[in-house]
């Protein structure tokens, strides 16, 4: 025992200079008569290894480690072999050949078997780490994986949770390729884990929700049966009850739905506000996968009926989502939504779902444009431009269909709109004339189940617990990663610009362009996200659409017209697109403005050529243009006419609202406000005639 | 691999640090963390498992005292909290309690018992019986002894035998002069009855306690009447596999003192031992509630301790509450208790009274739920029930006992108008 202690304190003693002193006791140690000493001293090893790594493998100590766990008769010093083995030769495998081949034989057949042999023996913490290392062995025969599964099958009923689903993780990487024994093995798991929900402390049990939500969000038939395990109870965690709602939902079948629907009802009567709104979505979802829809309606109508505002606003948006799938309820629900007052519905989205029924049933709701017109006269105090937008379009509707009523509502809506108008941009106007009639579906996302997947390789480790990748979690090299993926993005943007770099010369086109139209035809998709997180891909894009655009290729020709008298640009000035972008980066803006354009000026710009010709008209060189109607893009450059200092320009025309917005950069700062003017009234004169 | 311990008191000052491996972990994860639970509200709510941005952190919380473990890399969720859990178990065990008080007077012990129980991020021993071998726990001799002889260390010089034999729970030789064992069916009974009287979920956990006293290395046979009613059962390390999948046997040879040797899950039961009919009814403002308690099925044996709680929603502004039988009480935080303990023969129970809502508010509009508690000992009510005790390899005859007793675990009863 004692010496034992004395080694356990010298290893811990983090100082460089007492390494020597350190290899002699470890040495003995290891060799020591008492199997306490011997334990200590494996993890020993180690922590001479983190001090010193060249002592460590000089003294030969990774073989004796070797040696000592395949021929120990302790299990405890077996395990602390194993595990100052794997991280040695894990951190070694790296820089030695070696110890990579070390660390396959780790998993091969005999070592594995040796381990499995012993696994009674083993200290629960001991099992844990050995059935991890027996996951990565691959069995070579499905009678091999039968062998491993028989030995373990009473792992399954041990007290620790942790072995329990360490052999979980096992069984299932094992049959992964056999679909009946998976089968199978979700059916022999469910008890065990159900058990530890039900055991041990409340951490414990959501560490095994967690795990268990997985498999139900995987297997949810299988689990059909056992719903009532995901009922909440009163005083769980927040946290704990989010978790069952979702696997109720998941759960759910044509059998089972009414019970689990009651239950969700009676949750929405809970005191827990999030609780009772994370229920009522649970039932929506529930009517989306269409079992026993009849029976969901009349239990969200009677949500309408209990008079709490949070209650009303949540099942406000699921009737209008229901509605949406199954319009041949409307009937029953318009009655229902009739009778709710819109006073006591604060929340935007709820409102917005209400005016958005308002004005699909309008012909049978008796009194919708008059609840309208009053919702109107209180267009100030409505501050969501959601709301605003469904009120709209609701008016609108509702005057197709009853045009006398509704003609001073929508009279009094447009004006008010209108009066806001400048808040909106374009594509939200356009949203307002029309309104995207997304279908709802049943909530299946691919992403998410792709996430799923990945986080299935993970079982037993730390993301189920909070359902993420593993990737994107924090680890060690966290900021080694970001460093490298800084330096992934300069990488790309660099290769971009070379990539573009051959293509473009003569060509006068510029990527930060088409980087704009590409994000703005994924907007429209929905993973918009995606396309623009990703780098490479508005490059990859930007490629293939030069040759589009070389079909805009400008012509060469320039007539040189005088300048005005301060400032003179060069009228044949030159500037290869590769400089372009080099100073573009460089350059601060020197001035950003807004001009609107003439009347005119719209009329002509059908085409970006238009423009380009009437500007070189005044000295000022397009290097790349591009765009459709109603929106163009410019990047124009000029030059002075005694000096080589240029203005580079960068002009976005929306024709639509008849908007310009420009920001001018220049290598002769004193002399960009000059520029600018004689910009704007070259721009100004386009389309005079 | 754990990387460091933290044992943080209630107001969030780091009461002691043990750092595991080379990489030192900063105190200073310390602070994000407390800040992190504060801002989180109620740190109950907090997760069991936070990632912080350098570190993932294990956290459970004990009578205040707040266990974190970090760690850098990935590992199986349950080893970390599972092993928190051990050294909170172990802790209370040797200190006699959990508390800052306790834990700064015996940094000694505790220093020395995380020692044992992992090092350099592995567990190693968390079984109490062998710690408590190879440390001595506190008490007042030991303390005396320290201070006269001037020799502090409380370490034994012997290594428990146990570490090296095959069961490693149980130390070689012990010797008692009464040999004596006890074996306790505890159960907790889960249900929850909806607002139409209806049983939804009937769920009973109950363990296999078992209290042993043996000399040498005996060997132990327990079998059950009926042991199919079990729906799912998890054991002790200490019992054999073999014979409880042919016969349904539990054979073991057992640590010493006091263990869980088996728990099981018994489910889709039919009935339960009382009822409780909770009555609202709102008019004008005010809300009547009425409460009625009653057996109903007699388990044969007294149903003690019986209380039922609720909590009051928030729109309550008054409640007056009286019961004919036992005693109501409400707390600051709303909470209303009514300890009934045993249902007198001659009358029902019930608790009526009005509660007062908020002005403004015609009816009551959310429902509390009513949280039952009993305790009925001498009864398993899922029916479970040892048949016989074997015991071999003792030199004497010992003294056998069994003793059972059901609980209420999480009973809830939701109302309605």
């Amino acid at each position: 025992m004692i010496r034992g202690l004395a080694l356990r304190s010298l290893c811990s003693l983090r100082v460089a200079n007492l390494v020597e002193y350190l290899v002699g006791p470890l040495g003995l140690g290891l060799k020591d008569s008492n199997s306490y000493v011997r334990m200590v001293a494996a993890i020993g090893v180690l922590k001479l290894y983190h001090i010193s790594v060249s002592t460590c493998v000089d003294a030969d100590f990774p073989a004796m480690l070797k040696h000592l766990m395949l021929h120990d008769p302790d299990a405890q010093v077996v395990a602390n072999c194993l595990s100052a083995l794997q991280e040695i030769w894990s951190l070694e495998a790296s820089s030695s050949e070696e110890a990579s081949r070390d660390r396959e034989t780790l998993l091969s057949k005999p070592v594995i078997y040796y381990l499995l042999n012993r696994m009674k023996e083993f200290s629960e913490w001991a099992q844990c780490l050995v059935l991890e290392l027996v996951v990565k062995y691959v069995p070579s025969e499905s009678s091999e994986i039968f062998d491993i599964m028989n030995l373990l099958e009473d792992r399954l009923q041990h007290a620790n949770g942790a072995v329990v689903l360490a052999t979980i993780k096992l069984f299932l990487q094992l049959t992964l390729s056999m679909t009946d024994v998976h089968q199978q093995v979700y059916e022999r798991i469910k008890a065990p884990l159900l058990t530890l929900v039900s055991s041990g402390s409340p951490e414990q049990s959501y560490a095994v929700l967690s795990h268990l939500h997985l498999l139900v969000m995987r297997a949810p038939m299988l689990f059909s049966s056992d719903y009532k395990h995901f009922y909440c109870q009163y005083n769980e965690p927040f946290y704990v009850k989010k978790l069952k709602l979702e696997m109720l939902t998941a759960v759910a079948n044509e059998s089972n739905t009414y019970e689990i629907v009651t239950e969700l009802c009676e949750y929405a009567a809970n005191v827990d506000i999030p609780i009772a709104r994370e229920s009522i979505r649970a039932v929506g979802k529930i009517a989306l996968q269409q079992y026993d829809v009849n029976a969901i309606v009349d239990r969200l109508l009677q949500f309408l009926e209990m008079e709490k505002d949070y209650v009303t606003a949540e099942t406000l948006v699921l009737v209008k989502d229901l509605l949406r799938k199954y319009p041949q309820w409307s009937h029953d629900c318009i009655a229902v939504v009739g009778n709710i007052s819109t006073k006591n519905i604060q929340e935007p989205k709820a409102k917005a779902a209400l005016i958005w029924m308002l004005g699909e049933y309008s012909q049978d709701m008796h009194d919708a444009p008059y609840i309208l017109e009053s919702l109107i006269d209180n267009w100030d105090d409505e501050h969501s431009a959601e709301v605003r937008l469904h009120l709209l379009t609701a008016v609108l509707k509702c005057f197709f269909k009853r045009p006398p009523e509704t003609q001073k509502a929508l009279g009094a809506a447009l004006a008010a709109g209108l009066v806001d108008f400048h808040q909106y941009n374009v594509s939200v106007a356009e949203r307002v004339v029309n309104p995207p009639k997304q279908a709802v579906s049943v909530f299946a996302d691919t992403q998410n189940s792709e996430i799923k997947d990945r986080i299935f390789d993970e079982f037993n480790t730390l993301s189920v617990v909070y359902q993420k990748g593993q990737n994107l979690q924090i680890t060690l090299f966290q900021l080694r990663g970001l460093e490298a993926n800084d330096k992934d993005l300069l990488l790309g943007t660099s290769e971009k610009e070379e990539s573009r770099g051959p293509i473009n010369n003569g060509s006068e086109y510029s990527a930060p362009m088409y980087d704009g139209s590409s994000v703005s035809m994924a907007a429209s998709q929905t993973q918009a996200e995606l396309t623009i997180s990703n780098p490479t891909l508005p490059a990859h894009a930007s490629s293939l659409a030069i040759d589009d655009l070389l079909g805009l290729g400008l012509p060469v020709a320039s007539t040189p017209v005088p300048s005005p008298p301060p400032l003179k640009l060069n009228a044949k000035a030159g500037l290869d697109p590769g400089t372009f972008q080099q100073k573009w980066r460089q350059l601060p803006i020197a001035s950003s403005q807004e001009y609107s354009l003439s009347p005119q000026g719209v009329v002509a710009l059908t085409a970006p050529q238009a423009l380009l010709r009437h500007m070189q008209g005044h000295s000022i060189h397009c290097i790349a243009s591009g765009g459709k109607s109603p929106n163009f893009k410019f990047f124009f450059f000029a030059q002075k006419a005694e000096e080589s200092s240029t203005f580079l320009v960068e002009c976005i025309i929306n024709t639509s609202s008849s908007k310009s917005q420009i920001k001018i950069k220049a290598d002769d700062q004193s002399t960009s406000q000059a520029f600018s003017d004689l910009f704007q009234s070259a721009l100004s004169k386009f389309g005079m005639p | 691999m754990l990387q460091c311990i933290f044992l943080l008191s209630d107001s969030g000052e780091v009461m002691l640090e043990k750092q595991l491996t080379g990489h030192r972990v900063d105190r200073s994860i310390c602070d994000w963390f407390w800040e992190h639970a504060i801002s989180q509200g109620d740190s109950f709510k907090l997760l069991p498992v936070v990632a912080s941005p350098t570190h993932y952190l294990f956290q459970i919380v004990r009578e205040g005292i707040t266990f974190l473990a970090c760690t850098q890399v990935e590992m199986p969720p349950l080893m970390g909290i599972e092993f928190l859990c051990r050294v909170a178990d172990v802790l209370s065990d040797y200190l006699g309690g959990l508390n800052e008080d306790l834990i700064k007077d015996n940094f000694v012990i505790v220093y020395q018992l995380l020692d044992e129980m992992i090092d350099n991020g592995f567990p190693l021993t968390t079984e109490p019986n062998i710690l408590r071998e190879m440390i001595a726990p506190p008490n007042i001799v030991s303390k005396v002894l320290s201070v006269v002889t001037g020799n502090s260390s409380n370490m034994s010089n012997t290594l428990p035998g146990a570490t090296a034999s095959c069961v490693p729970w149980r130390t070689t030789d012990l010797k008692h002069s009464n040999n004596e064992v006890y074996v306790d069916l505890v159960e907790e009974m889960d249900a929850i009855i909806n607002r139409d009287g209806v049983l939804v979920k009937c769920e009973i956990f109950g363990e296999v306690q078992v209290n042993s006293h043996l000399s040498g290395l005996p060997d132990l046979t327990l079998s059950f009447a009926n042991p199919s009613i079990l729906n799912d059962v998890s054991f002790h390390p200490c019992v054999r596999f073999r014979p409880w999948e042919s016969h349904q046997i539990l054979s073991f040879v057992p640590p010493d003192g006091q263990f869980k040797l088996m728990s099981y899950r018994v489910k889709k039961l039919k009935s339960t031992p009382i009822y409780v009919k909770p009555q609202l009814t709102s008019d004008a403002g005010t809300c009547r509630l009425n409460v009625l308690v009653g057996i109903r099925n007699d388990p044969g044996k007294t149903i003690d301790s019986i209380a039922v709680q609720f909590q009051l929603p928030p729109c309550i502004l008054s409640a007056d509450l009286t019961s004919n039988h036992g005693t109501v009480n409400i707390l600051a935080n709303k909470t209303c208790s009514w300890s009934i303990g045993r249902i007198p023969k001659d009358k029902a129970p019930s608790m009526t009274g009005t509660l007062v809502l908020e002005t403004g508010l015609e009816r009551l509009n959310v429902f509390p739920t009513f949280q039952v508690d009993f305790r009925i000992m001498g009864v398993a009510l899922s029916g479970l029930q040892i048949d016989k005790l074997d015991l071999k390899n003792l030199p004497t005859r010992p003294y056998k006992g069994f003793r059972a007793l059901t609980r209420a675990g999480e009973y809830e009863v939701r109302s309605q108008f």
